[in-house]
């Protein structure tokens, strides 16, 4: 059950992310058509106005579930200056503590997100060029932020466990190892 | 007073080791909740608004294309084609490494990527060709920051972004600085290779570096794209992304060949965890800036300062130590979204160009990137080449002296950045 989250969540910020960039580039490309003198009659004719706004909208959703998934990545940066220097104990509270903290700002922003997408259900706003309606859109922020609260305190009830929390590795990028021998044709070029 | 509230509690929850994002949040929560009368229901709505905009959305296609090309072999062939240019001289190696840098910073957004993309190529080849491990690393962890002076740069989209400033005037002013900053590196490299007898390249004849420049053209293409494509009016900034994230894709994928396409969610995936942290942490900083201004703490720093009768001189110098602080602390873009929004309306009370105080910013940001505690780029580096932090940290002082220097210059001669978006009629 958990899995499958984890893999939907993956897939639609991936989706997103990819959807967008393709979004963007195929109304450039639209604006490049509209120049050209035969294509113009055709183009001309599919409005694409709307796209900035969708692609901001996307880009949204995928920040709200994105954060999710990185506080389960542990992508989010703090400051460690401290924390590296107190004893284990104390180091282990309080990380606790800021895990928490985590927790409860997204669970308050959640809460407030969700009677505000509740008011609106009530109200016919829509967004001004898609127009979709507004409760629609805003609904990635209690969504988002309730995942989010959710992941913190998956990764706080496992570093509770097991004091291992999730780290990420700025370094590390899938698909470049670091070579060992000089890649670069030298002389030999 | 609320200020020293404000900021107090904000250090406090930051040494907590919490995410910086989620220290913004709450200071803002904390203080709505308990000291003012603001409609708390507004704080959700900012939520949303705060990323309602279409300039910032350039950062996560920048990320994209800086997450394709660190996979392609886009920095391979840029560093072969570097090397066949100044291999032969001494330090060739290192030369070639910091005009590599130069190259794919312009190329790509972002500092780390940056690092990783030159460094996990060129370290290892550099001891493999019999310099000194710290050399390679002091060369490539000082030259990769670069990354975020260089346009296209996502800090420079973050600073457009938050003080209203023209994104495209703010690339064109990093263009020369950028390139200052790169020969002065390359100098110091120059040097201490020299000065040690480092060993040097063979000379490459002109149809070997004809050769390489056609292999890393289909990478450099994309500089003309972006930045000539934001100079023409062809495209804004973030369609200038876009197009760059579908071209870096198209050569990784179909030209270089070095990705596959079963391989591009992954990517994706990576590319888009990437940009939500960062979004998060803007959307925090939005936030926490609207408290600022609500609590009038920029405008009220801008009368004391007026009042003091306080010179350009030393407020630049005061600005320099505290973002310098801060790099003690934060990473670059942290440090941006939340110094930002209070010194730019205290720097145009005094006559500071929005554009100077922006590259002045990324400069300082940049040092910050290159020593403990939080150098991001000595961590890189230091997990590339397996060395100790406290190792890397004595190896990269003579670049890292060269950085504050260049600092001085670009804090006090601000020429340097205004020069060419002047010369193009941006500002």
């Amino acid at each position: 059950m958990l899995r499958i989250l984890d893999r939907l969540e993956e897939i639609l910020i991936s989706a997103l992310m990819g959807a967008a960039t393709l979004l963007i580039f195929v109304s450039v490309l639209h604006r490049f058509g509209t120049g050209i003198s035969f294509l113009y009659p055709y183009l001309i004719q599919i409005h694409i106005a709307w796209t900035q706004e969708l692609c901001i909208y996307m880009f949204i959703w995928m920040a709200k579930f994105g954060a999710a998934y990185g506080v389960r990545t542990g992508i989010h940066v703090g400051v460690d200056v401290l924390i590296n220097r107190l004893n284990d104990r104390w180091r282990k509270g309080v990380i606790l503590f800021g895990l928490a903290g985590g927790a409860l700002f997204t669970a308050i922003v959640g809460t407030m997100g969700a009677k505000f997408v509740i008011e609106l259900m009530h109200t016919d706003q829509v967004s001004p060029d898609l127009e979709l309606p507004s409760w629609l859109v805003y609904a990635c922020i209690p969504l988002g932020s309730y995942l989010m609260c959710f992941r913190f305190l998956q990764v706080m009830w496992a570093y509770w466990r097991t004091n291992a929390l999730p780290h990420h590795d700025a370094a590390h990028v899938e698909g470049i190892e670091v070579s060992q021998k000089a890649p670069i044709a030298l002389g030999e070029a | 007073m609320s200020a020293a509230l404000i900021f107090g509690l904000l250090f406090a929850l930051m040494l907590t080791g919490m995410p910086i994002s989620i220290s913004l949040g709450l200071t803002v929560l904390t203080f709505l909740f308990t000291m003012t009368e603001v409609p708390i229901e507004s704080v959700g709505l900012k939520l949303f608004s705060g990323l309602d905009n279409f300039g910032i959305m350039a950062i996560p296609f920048f990320i994209l294309a800086g997450t394709f090309l660190t996979r392609g072999g886009v920095a391979r062939r840029m560093i072969a084609f570097t090397t066949s240019l100044v291999g032969h001289l001494p330090g060739g190696l290192g030369l070639a490494g910091v005009a590599a840098c130069a190259m794919f910073a312009a190329i790509s957004g972002s500092s780390v990527a940056t690092v990783v993309a030159i460094g996990s190529i060129m370290m290892p080849a550099m001891v493999e060709h019999g310099y000194p491990r710290r050399f390679g690393v002091g060369v490539i962890s000082t030259s990769g920051a670069l990354g975020i002076l260089v346009p296209p740069s996502i800090i420079l989209v973050l600073y457009g972004v938050s003080t209203n400033t023209s994104i495209g005037a703010l690339f064109m002013a990093g263009i020369v600085p950028g390139v200052i900053l790169a020969s002065m590196l390359a100098a110091v490299t120059w040097f201490v290779a020299w000065r040690n007898g480092y060993p040097r390249m063979p000379r490459a004849d002109f149809g070997q570096q004809w050769k390489a420049f056609r292999e890393s053209l289909w990478g450099l293409l994309l500089i003309g794209i972006v930045l000539g494509g934001i100079y023409g009016g062809i495209f804004t900034p973030t369609e200038a992304a876009a197009v760059a994230a579908v071209y870096a894709f198209c050569i990784t994928v179909f030209v270089y060949k070095e990705l596959n396409l079963r391989d591009v969610p992954k990517v994706l995936l990576q590319a888009a965890s990437m940009s939500s942290m960062l979004l998060y942490i803007i959307t925090n900083a939005v936030l926490f800036s609207f408290l600022m201004t609500h609590e009038q703490i920029p405008q009220t720093m801008a009368a004391w300062i007026i009042d003091k009768n306080f010179s350009i001189w030393m407020f630049l110098l005061v600005v320099n130590v505290i973002l310098l602080l801060a790099g003690n602390v934060m990473d670059p873009s942290s440090i941006l979204l939340i110094m930002a929004p209070i010194l730019y309306p205290l720097a145009t009370k005094l006559g500071v160009h929005p554009v100077h105080l922006g590259v002045l910013m990324i400069v300082n940001t940049e040092v910050g990137l290159c020593h403990p505690p939080v150098g991001l780029n000595l961590y890189i580096a230091s997990s590339i080449a397996k060395m100790g932090i406290s190792e890397i940290t004595i190896a990269v002082l003579p670049w890292l002296c060269a950085m504050l220097a260049f600092l001085g210059l670009i804090t006090y001669a601000p020429g340097i950045s205004l020069w060419l978006p002047r010369l193009l009629g941006m500002i």
